[in-house]
């Protein structure tokens, strides 16, 4: 370990400068996309830069702020390829595995995560979106094992997941948030099957999980039977928070994909894009500042509800104006239709980059609800009547 | 947070609970006096307190939550001046007394040439005459000051031509003058953006205080989504742009002129809601809210509009 962040940065860009994938827009095709994220991922374990927000009893782990933020700087700036296989995994899984499930859980699944086996969230149902509390996917005790069947829906990667992060209904008894379960499922367990779901911009990142008498063993809840909720949100709160620093980092260092829309054309000299340009920019640095200042707080134990629907907020209104303006600078020429890779925020593809910018206004909690959050939750502004019924035959 | 930080903020809560509370500038510069902040950022062994910048931050969010009027920025970009000018004789005593309170000015104006929007002239004895190869403080006596009324009326603004041959000491000349001119822009925006960020959570609270008491439909107004989501949308814009501001007191050129233009449209977005929260009450002089609309609109302009330093930011960019 390096013993200032600046050595840290120079230890990490030389890494990069030797091991960085140049053609990684070539491989990440539907066919190529799997091994090169896998092989990916192993060379950052490897190095110790995949997991630096992870504690420090596992490697890599245990970095602090300024570190983190020159790892993520740096990968920025070499113009890798972002994890996106291992999202789930390293973040949402993590941190549920971190913060509620037993020892021995997570002795047993965080070193398979650093081997890279990928999970998924089966939270969303057709019927249960934003109000995730509505899920129906039901599991049934049967001696040591949870007999499950229901449909999940918009989870991404499951199509190459080892593991899924599942919430079920236990129980339709009392509040809706109470009869709720979570369970670590085995993706090859029989009775799960999965159809990936094509998207707008012509991917398939997310798909369909349906479940069909799937016996799971008692041992692989997290938290108590009915706990469900309470866990949930630890996930979706790393979601919220945790993941936004290496995005944010991200956006910033894509900014040159930006420039060099503008450099060698006669929009040098355009005041109007000048100023948009610099005023997004401004924005984009606005947005890291936030991510840093949440994760400060979060170290110190100073997070506060509703911090990180702020940041999440923030981050995805940002990401759409600044995909939005790639769009506007690519002209005509990004209309025209360019076969894509996977990727999100860089990509090398405006319009895909931009669709996939709902990613972040949708996904783990729409705008609308983050804004409900706050203006709930941090502004003290009172919720709507409840007891609405919708009327028979509506 | 830092004690320091806290520090600042308690006495600013007691010395300025609310924007009501000190309207009139002479004494809104003598409690800023009595505070000690004038004297906040000039170093320890000239007589000041030796904050940092950071700190000064957290003072010029204050002013502006509470709205505290006149020319108080200018002030601080004179002390600025002064501690930051080669020794003359007669320095240590001109510091002294402008720590204290007694009135200098400056134009708050960034990237144009004269002395437009010099705030308190009426009041000061000395202006701060800013040129690109020598800066110096000019004595007012003889000068013509020309009121300029604007629509904040929290600041008064003048147009000021000093008298021929007036007494003049030069603070800096050269390459000298070119650094302290660029720390006085970065002090002036800092203040601008702090000025502004207090105001937008200032006038926010306010409209989610009447939002909360208002009711129409049988219900508060604060229980309607479509104005739930807005302020929402306000207070994230806020914490982003305060998370800059916190991040940049140290910021050279160009980044602190972007960073205030970024927290003074944010200051607009957010004043210019909270009128519309208040629907016809907030067209009325009675009530506040106009008050930080207009003084958003000219902490827009003051420091260099948004136009001019975001063009710079895009420039930069495009050369790094
Ligand atoms: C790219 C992507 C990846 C995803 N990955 C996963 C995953 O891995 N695992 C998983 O479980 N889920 C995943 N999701 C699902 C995601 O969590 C849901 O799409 C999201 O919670 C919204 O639910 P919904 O799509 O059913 O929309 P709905 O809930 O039907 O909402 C439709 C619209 O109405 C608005 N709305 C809803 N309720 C309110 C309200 N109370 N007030 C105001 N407006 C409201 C919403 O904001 C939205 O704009 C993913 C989604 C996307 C887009």
């Amino acid at each position: 370990m390096s013993d200032t962040p600046e050595d840290l940065r120079h230890e990490i860009r030389q890494w990069l400068a030797d091991n960085a994938p140049g053609d990684w827009r070539d491989q990440s095709t539907h066919e190529g996309f799997v091994a090169s994220q896998r092989a990916w991922f192993a060379q950052l374990v490897a190095a110790g830069y995949a997991v630096p927000h992870w504690p420090g009893e596992w490697p890599g782990g245990g970095r602090s702020l300024a570190e983190q933020k020159i790892i993520y700087e740096e990968l920025a700036r070499a113009d890798t390829p972002r994890l996106l296989l291992s999202f789930v995994s390293t973040y949402h899984a993590a941190a549920t595995l971190m913060e509620c499930a037993s020892k021995e859980q997570a002795a047993h699944y965080l070193p398979r995560i650093l081997k890279g086996e990928t999970w998924c969230q089966g939270f969303s149902e057709p019927g249960a979106g934003s109000d995730l509390a509505a899920i129906r996917t039901k599991a049934v005790r049967r001696g040591d094992v949870y007999v499950v069947s229901g449909q999940k829906i918009w989870s991404t990667m499951a199509q190459y997941a080892d593991m899924c992060l599942l919430l079920v209904r236990t129980s339709s008894e009392g509040a809706k948030q109470a009869g709720m379960t979570y369970l670590l499922m085995d993706m090859t367990l029989p009775g799960v099957s999965v159809r990936p779901i094509h998207q707008i911009q012509g991917d398939e990142e997310f798909a369909e999980i349906f479940l069909d008498e799937v016996e799971i063993p008692v041992s692989q809840r997290v938290g108590e039977e009915g706990a469900g909720w309470a866990v949930a949100q630890a996930t979706l709160a790393s979601e919220r928070g945790l993941t936004l620093m290496e995005l944010s980092y991200r956006m910033r260092g894509a900014m040159t994909r930006l420039v060099s829309e503008i450099a060698g054309t006669d929009r040098t000299e355009d005041r109007g894009v000048l100023r948009d340009l610099g005023a997004l920019a401004t924005r984009v640095d606005a947005v890291c500042a936030l991510a840093d200042r949440f994760l400060q707080k979060r170290m110190e134990d100073e997070e506060k509800i509703g911090d990180a629907s702020v940041v999440k907020l923030a981050y995805a209104r940002c990401l759409r104006a600044w995909a939005e303006m790639g769009v506007t600078l690519s002209g005509l020429s990004g209309q025209l239709h360019a076969p894509i890779t996977y990727g999100d925020l860089n990509s090398g593809n405006w319009m895909a980059d931009f669709m996939n910018s709902y990613a972040w206004t949708i996904a783990g909690g729409s705008d609308e609800v983050q804004r409900n959050i706050i203006a709930e939750r941090m502004l003290g502004m009172p919720r709507e009547p409840r007891g609405w019924k919708l009327e028979a035959g509506q | 947070m830092s004690t320091m930080r806290r520090e600042l903020e308690d006495s600013a809560l007691k010395a300025f609970p609310h924007w009501e509370v000190v309207r009139e500038r002479e004494q809104a510069r003598a409690t800023v006096a009595e505070l000690g902040w004038f004297m906040a950022g000039v170093p320890e062994d000239m007589g000041g307190l030796g904050l940092s910048r950071a700190e000064l931050g957290v003072i010029f969010a204050q002013l502006g939550r509470a709205l505290v009027p006149g020319g108080l920025v200018a002030q601080f970009l004179a002390v600025e001046a002064l501690a930051g000018a080669q020794a003359f004789a007669g320095r240590d005593e001109l510091l002294e007394s402008a720590m204290a309170g007694e009135p200098l000015t400056a134009s708050l104006a960034i990237g144009r040439e004269g002395l437009e929007a010099v705030p308190d002239a009426d009041l000061a004895s000395h202006v701060l005459v800013r040129g690109v190869q020598e800066i110096a403080l000019v004595a007012l006596e003889g000068a013509t000051i020309e009121p300029t009324p604007a629509w904040d009326t929290s600041r008064a603004l003048f147009s000021v031509k000093p008298a021929e041959g007036g007494a003049r000491l030069v603070l800096a000349s050269g390459a000298e003058a070119a650094a302290l001119n660029a720390r006085l822009d970065e002090l002036a925006c800092l203040a601008l953006a702090g000025d502004a960020l207090g105001g937008a959570s200032a006038v926010l609270a306010i409209s989610i205080d009447y939002l909360g008491t208002r009711r129409q439909f049988d219900r508060p107004l604060a229980m309607f989504q479509a104005l739930k989501h807005r302020a929402a949308d306000l207070k994230a814009a806020i914490d982003t742009a305060s998370a800059l501001y916190d991040a940049s007191s140290d910021a050279r050129g160009t980044a602190m002129g972007a960073m205030k233009a970024h927290c003074c449209e944010v200051y607009k977005q957010v004043a210019e809601e909270a009128v519309q929260f208040h629907g016809g009450i907030g067209l009325t002089v009675e009530y506040p809210v106009h008050l930080f609309l207009k003084r958003a609109f000219l902490n827009r302009e003051l420091g260099g509009s948004a136009g001019f330093w975001n063009e710079r930011a895009g420039r930069a960019l495009l050369e790094a």
